[in-house]
């Protein structure tokens, strides 16, 4: 572009080429590669360099989308520079396929704007670390399919063979082998001559060619070839590159193919198309419905949690039983409910208490949510979704260290997520309203956008497809979709504009129409693989979008009620969803037993106890039931709760640390009317029998001093006989002597024992024989030699198999001498058994401060 | 947005029935959901995966279905649920049975990769012969039945299109001579024989009898009656006599005392599961006749060596009638699978309102044990509790008490334990029906009954099925089999024959306060509560100081 812009100075260089670029299309760059800004480069030859690195290049290749993506790999292979004829011949063939050849002036300035090509129209030049990312070596094979070109290949060859293939192209011979090189790419890239040359090969060496054509365009063959392909390898059709394997060179293939790179450009977009379009008040609708329930569900696991949620695990997460049981409770599959709590806790709604016995609980921020009108909760929930990097759909999978990954758990963000999530939730949006989108032309899209990012990377299965799944799955389950198509509500969450009306649904054109990249783009919208898609919006902009959808939602919400309909058969039917304190009463008084739209209760004996445990009493309740009830209130039920309130409370339990008892009620009397006995918390419970809060001990002593003689009385009503009881100590082991000395050693302690020591002995004692050249050193000391010579006597005890006599410097220092019997010496270590430790060990020989020989007589001994 | 469906997320569809459309919904669920419960202001439907396959067996397909909850949904339908009936519907008839020229019963599939799955189940290799082609397979005719219920099993249910064989011709007329079939009743007959198998479900007393009568003047083949005892046998010979063509002669009785193999043969499942060193002796019963049609009384109770018979005679024609598809053993499967899915159901209610069955007002009378039986309650032993509750002796006084208000009205008092009952019997003055009691007895005592020449009758639990006293209006329930939902309705079945005088019929029964008796007496409420018949609950000292 810039290059365009500027024809009289063409840059010599990426740097000049960047630095001939506006600010507009320099911050274009910046944004779409925000890494060579981190950190904040200090010219733009630094810039430049940054922008050549292998990793920003991977990085800026990774986000092409397959045109842009194919059109650099046509680069790779074709001359550097190259014009711009001969990428548009690669790209669109010798047909020059309009399609193709419209849409890759777009691919070339998307693949300028990110400073992969640089150069004037005649000039491209692909980034060098690009084009060694993509150009085809044996090694790398070209997603292009394409061999070396005739000039590598031939390289390796000797100057004869190369004449010999000239003239049985039927090319003059010349006198060097680069013209020749020449003549013959020349001869394989004119097209009128070069189907002459095949128009003699015979159909089956033509069969040959036609296996390698589309790549991979090596092939084995036997050092006697078949005549076939002798006249292939003859005419340089076929290269030899390395014994037993021929090529098919470049201009022979591309020759082959009409001239085109890639079997299948694809310039356009795979549409996504829609599976099924529904009225948009269905959609809505349905979304509304379903965003109702994702409220009442969230509120509900809560609830489910609100005594105390379950334990954290110790690595972190809710362990698979607790997640089991919450699904159970919620009546929701796991993987469901693993997408609730953590759609609860990426809204901050619930989280770990910290304490020592680590829990999860609902945060202060849920009782806030929890007053929020409907419409507001929900947009709350969505909007932490749509910005969450917590992906609940991989809860299960193993990570690299093969831990299983648990809900709440770490190792759950994938960074991706956020990003695919809208770009799928732009992708619906681009559809007429109402149409539910063909999951597979969605994912087609994402593979089309994203080639680099598919299966391959991380041996992940296909994260992204994954992603877009979940995405479509969790907006429906959310209420963002109804139906699978997006919801008024659910658009406005993207901040996208209103659906195309039916029938514009081909116009889907780049990014879609969400795009909010700044104005400065006086280009054609660029492809959709465009890798910014929709900017993301601003916080503003988030909050005005928020709000949006929360007021669409609104008025599409049922309205609380404040009745429900009591039957004869014990059930309540609340005929959509209750008010608040209605809903919390009821949930005590009856069981849930089907929700959904409606909710149905059920009242038992036992949820009508729970009512009047919470301290409603039966009067209470009748007038509650009346009140909110549309039907009259049925006799069974009235007589359901008059029943149980006539037993409830009619046994009483109560603590009590100890008890009186007296058959003459008038001793207990004076007991209690006695004032020194306020202390022992005495309460009458029968005539007979008085409650004490004070330990049995003490109410012994307290009514001694009233001057009483009690006794004891044993759990089964015995009288204690007291007596002082004998203290004792738990269980306890009587101390080990402690002997003056050293226990007297045993037979093998003693045999290993004396084995060292004489082994210890030898070294030090053993008669050398003092070092030719050298004074004889005095006994004990370390013997001194030079390196030459320790290297010499050492290899000369390898060979004739005898022990030596060396002094030893060990790593920390330490001096000792040793009686070593040489195996090896290489690599400046002698590997030799040890006398000393009775082992065989290594020494670096540089450690080895000098060797003897042994004594004749002392080296026979120790064996 | 505001119809009277709303459907709810475990997949019960409550319907609220004073609504306006409440009765073209209900018409447009019908035939996929099973009404679960029906009291007074929201019936709820459950649409279970074999509902939905009787929809498809019925000719109904999921679009239908789908469009009839969302017509009626009061809020949006869950987007999942559509989805999962769709899906579940779809899988019906992917497989079929039918009749090969060449290879006789052969199973046929129009998707491959189910026909493999099931292939490859060790259930159903051994059903199955050779394969004839990559989508047909061949499979042994007396496996029909097994098949089938195996499919269903996995989930793959069979469309059995392969047939019936006619059977024996025998001309069987209706003799409309001052009556006619009830329109439900016509309905019934005509749905269960352009459906060819299946079951009618129509509450106590609405005629089920006749809607038999009405399948065999269709069938015109001889036909075997499988009733549960030798009473109800009777009672269908009485009925048949009376309102076809059949003569005494063409109906014979196959039971333990009698052994007639006749054109129309009634047989108790009794006698047919009787089992002697091992084999059932009377299996050749089946084989018998050509039989054209076989009739399967109280569907409900079949009993489960019957299911297995069933399975080897799915060429004929089976006709299934019951009160109520509930099954204490949860084997609803094996009567869709072996006798037919559900061909035509009426709610209670719906029927009282036409007025072919008498409106009933239930109480429940609570009565307190005394200090003494409380004790002897809270210690005996657990299997003997509900005796001794049951059986208190304030149950009498209120019996008696309930007895002296309807005095000269036709009362029954039925009960479990022959010593309460013989107690009963003498202070009420009343005979006493029960096991020991020969038939010619009972039948003698029926009739007496029937003639207004015996007011009150005590029967014991031989009495529960099927016998016809037109003109009892109470009944007095003291103890009965623990908690049996289908006893319950089937003793209020007892006084819900339409009255000649038209007035209301009362149902009471006697339950121990605070004991087990009440827990199981809820049990057995719920079901007729679920069809919107209410229990008032009354203290017994309320009913003895009302009399007083």
């Amino acid at each position: 572009m810039s290059g365009d812009e500027k024809p009289a100075a063409a840059p010599r260089s990426l740097a000049e080429a960047l630095r001939a670029r506006d600010d507009a299309s320099l911050a274009a760059l910046l944004r779409a590669r925000p890494d060579l800004i981190t950190p904040v480069p200090t010219d733009l030859t630094q810039l430049a360099t940054r922008a050549g690195t292998r990793a920003s290049v991977v990085r800026a290749l990774e986000r092409l989308d397959r045109f842009a993506l194919q059109t650099a790999e046509a680069l790779a292979v074709a001359g550097d520079p190259a014009p711009y004829g001969e990428l548009l011949a690669l790209m669109a063939g010798d047909d020059r396929d309009p399609e193709t050849a419209a849409a890759l002036p777009h691919a070339l300035g998307a693949l300028r704007e990110q400073a992969l090509v640089w150069g004037d129209k005649d000039r491209l030049r692909l980034v060098r670390t690009a084009r060694e990312l993509l150009a085809p070596s044996p090694q790398h094979p070209s997603p292009t399919g394409l061999g070396p070109t005739v000039q590598e290949a031939a390289s390796g060859m000797s100057p004869g063979r190369v004449q010999e293939i000239v003239a049985a192209a039927g090319l003059p011979s010349t006198h060097d082998a680069v013209s020749a090189v020449t003549a013959l790419t020349a001869l394989f890239t004119d097209r009128a001559r070069m189907s002459e040359l095949l128009a003699d090969v015979p159909a089956d060496s033509l069969q040959v060619l036609d296996r390698l054509v589309w790549g991979p365009p090596y092939g084995q063959v036997t050092a006697d070839p078949a005549p076939r392909l002798r006249l292939l390898l003859d005419r340089g059709l076929l290269l030899p590159t390395a014994p037993g394997t021929v090529v098919l060179p470049r201009e022979v293939a591309l020759h082959l193919r009409a001239g085109r790179a890639h079997r299948t450009p694809e310039p356009v977009p795979p549409a996504v198309t829609a599976s099924a379009a529904h009225p948009a008040p269905v959609v809505d609708a349905t979304a509304a419905g379903q965003a109702y329930t994702a409220l009442a569900t969230v509120e509900e696991l809560l609830k489910d949690w609100d005594e105390g949620g379950p334990n954290v695990l110790r690595a972190g997460g809710l362990s698979v039983r607790d997640l089991k049981r919450t699904a159970v409770a919620l009546d929701l599959p796991e993987p469901v409910a693993a997408f609730w709590v953590e759609l609860a806790y990426a809204a901050g709604l619930l989280a770990s208490d910290g304490e020592a016995d680590e829990r999860y609980a609902a945060t202060p921020a849920y009782d806030d949510w929890r007053e929020l009108p409907p419409a507001d909760r929900w947009a709350r929930l969505a909007r932490a979704w749509l910005a969450a990097t917590r992906t609940p759909g991989v809860i299960g999978d193993r990570d690299a260290k093969d831990r299983t990954l648990s809900a709440l758990g770490p190792g759950l963000d994938r960074s991706a997520a956020p990003e695919v999530r809208h770009r799928v939730l732009s992708l619906l949006a681009a559809l007429p309203e109402g149409g539910a989108p063909d999951a597979e032309s969605v994912l087609a899209r994402l593979r089309w956008e994203r080639p680099l990012r598919g299966p391959r990377r991380d041996g992940e299965h296909d994260l992204r497809a994954r992603l877009a799944r979940w995405t479509l799955s969790e907006a429906e389950l959310l209420g963002v979709t109804g139906r699978g198509a997006l919801s008024a509500h659910g658009r406005a969450l993207l901040g996208a504009p209103p659906a195309p009306a039916a029938g514009h649904a081909a116009d889907d054109v780049p990014a879609g129409p969400g795009d909010k990249l700044p104005v400065h783009r006086h280009r054609p919208p660029r492809p959709a693989g465009d890798p910014h898609g929709p900017a993301p919006l601003t916080p503003a902009e988030q909050a005005d979008a928020t709000a949006a959808a929360a007021r669409l939602l609104a008025p599409l919400l049922p309205e609380p009620l404040d009745h429900v309909l009591l039957q004869a058969d014990l059930t309540a039917v609340a005929p959509g969803p209750l008010r608040r304190p209605l809903a919390d009463v009821l949930g005590v008084l009856a069981d849930v037993e089907s929700k959904g739209g409606a909710t149905v209760y059920r009242f038992t004996p036992a949820s009508v106890r729970r009512a009047l445990d919470a301290g409603r009493g039966a009067a209470d309740l009748h007038a509650f039931l009346a009140e909110h009830s549309r039907t009259p209130v049925p006799q069974p039920l009235a007589y359901l709760i008059d029943d149980v309130a006539r037993r409830h409370g009619h046994l009483r339990v109560g603590a009590a640390s100890a008890y009186v008892r007296c058959d003459d009620d008038s001793v207990l009397n004076e007991i209690l009317a006695d004032k020194r006995s306020a202390g022992l918390g005495l309460r009458r419970l029968a005539p007979t029998v008085l409650a004490a809060q004070s330990d049995p001990g003490a109410l012994l002593e307290g009514l001694r001093a009233l001057g009483y003689a009690p006794a004891a009385e044993s759990a089964a009503g015995d009288v204690l006989i007291a007596r002082a009881d004998s203290h004792r100590t738990p269980p306890r082991t009587a101390p080990e002597p402690v002997p003056d000395g050293p226990p007297a050693p045993d037979g093998t302690l003693l045999s290993a024992a004396m084995r060292a020591i004489r082994a210890g002995d030898l070294a030090a004692t053993a008669p050398r024989r003092p070092p030719a050249d050298a004074p004889p050193a005095d006994d004990g000391a370390l013997p001194r030699t030079s390196a030459a010579e320790t290297l010499a006597t050492v290899q000369a005890a390898v060979l004739t198999g005898e022990a030596v006599w060396i002094g030893y410097v060990n790593a920390d220092g330490a001096a000792s001498q040793r009686v070593i019997a040489p195996v090896r010496v290489e690599g400046g270590f002698v590997t030799a058994y040890d006398h000393t430790a009775d082992e065989v060990r290594t020494y670096p020989l540089h450690r080895i401060t000098g060797v003897a020989e042994l004594a004749e007589e002392a080296a026979a001994d120790p064996s | 947005m505001n119809g009277p469906l709303i459907v709810q997320s475990d997949k019960t569809l409550l319907l609220e029935v004073d609504h306006e459309q409440a009765d073209d919904c209900r018409r447009a669920i019908a035939p996929f959901a099973e009404l679960e419960r029906a009291p007074e202001h929201i019936h709820t439907y459950r649409v279970t995966p074999l509902g939905l396959w009787n929809a498809r067996a019925a000719g109904h397909d999921a679009e239908q279905v789908v469009d009839a909850l969302v017509l009626y949904s009061r809020y949006p339908v869950p987007h999942a649920l559509l989805v999962d009936i769709a899906e579940t519907m779809d899988r019906y008839g992917r497989l079929t049975l039918s009749k090969h020229p060449a290879h006789g019963l052969v199973l046929t599939t129009t998707d491959r990769p189910v026909l493999e799955e099931v292939l490859k189940s060790k259930r159903v290799a051994p059903l199955v012969g050779e394969r004839i082609d990559p989508d047909t397979v061949a499979v042994h005719p007396s496996e029909r039945g097994q098949i089938k219920q195996t499919l269903l099993k996995l989930g793959w249910p069979a469309e059995d299109l392969a047939g019936y064989v006619d059977g024996e011709a025998h001309p069987i007329d209706l003799r409309e001579d001052g009556w006619t079939l009830r329109p439900y009743q016509k309905q019934a007959v005509e749905n269960f024989w352009h459906g060819g198998s299946g079951v009618v479900v129509l509450p106590c007393g609405a005629g089920k009898t006749l809607v038999g009568a009405g399948s065999m003047a269709q069938a015109k083949s001889t036909t075997l009656i499988l009733v549960t005892n030798t009473v109800s046998a009777r009672q269908w010979k009485h009925e048949l006599v009376k309102r076809t063509s059949l003569t005494e002669d063409e109906i014979g009785e196959y039971s333990g005392t009698k052994k007639e193999i006749r054109p129309v043969t009634i047989a108790t499942y009794q006698v047919l599961t009787t089992r002697r060193k091992g084999v059932y002796p009377h299996l050749e019963l089946f084989d018998s006749r050509d039989w054209g049609l076989i009739v399967y009384d109280e569907v409900h109770l079949l009993p489960a060596p019957v299911f297995k018979f069933t399975a080897d005679l799915q060429a004929r024609r089976r006709l299934g009638l019951t009160a109520t598809l509930v099954r204490e053993d949860g084997r609803e499967s094996d009567v869709f699978s072996l006798i037919g899915p559900k061909r035509f159901d009426a709610p209670w209610k719906e029927i009282e309102a036409q007025g072919y069955i008498a409106p009933a007002d239930c109480v429940e009378v609570r009565v307190n044990l005394t200090d003494a039986e409380r004790l002897a309650y809270a210690t005996a032993e657990t299997e003997e509790k509900y005796r001794f509750c049951a059986t208190t002796a304030t149950k009498r006084k209120v019996t008696e008490a309930i007895v002296r208000r309807f005095a000269g009205q036709q009362i029954l008092v039925i009960g479990q334990y022959i010593d309460q009952l013989d107690e009963l019997g003498e202070h009420l003055d009343a005979p006493v029906i029960k096991g020991e009691t020969s038939n010619t007895q009972r039948e003698k005592l029926f009739d007496a009954f029937r003639e207004g020449e015996i007011n009150v009758l005590v029967v014991s639990k031989v009495a529960n099925f099927s016998i016809d006293l037109p003109e009892a209006t109470v009944a007095v329930q003291v103890s009965g089999t623990f908690g049996s939902r289908q006893e319950e309705a089937q003793r209020l079945g007892r006084v819900l024959r339409p009255k000649a005088d038209g007035h209301q019929a009362h149902f009471y029964s006697v339950v121990a306060r605070d004991t087990i008796d009440q827990d199981f007496a809820a049990h057995r409420q719920r079901f007729l509560a679920e069809q919107g018949y209410a229990y008032r609950i009354m203290d017994a000292d309320e009913l003895l100081a009302g009399e007083a």
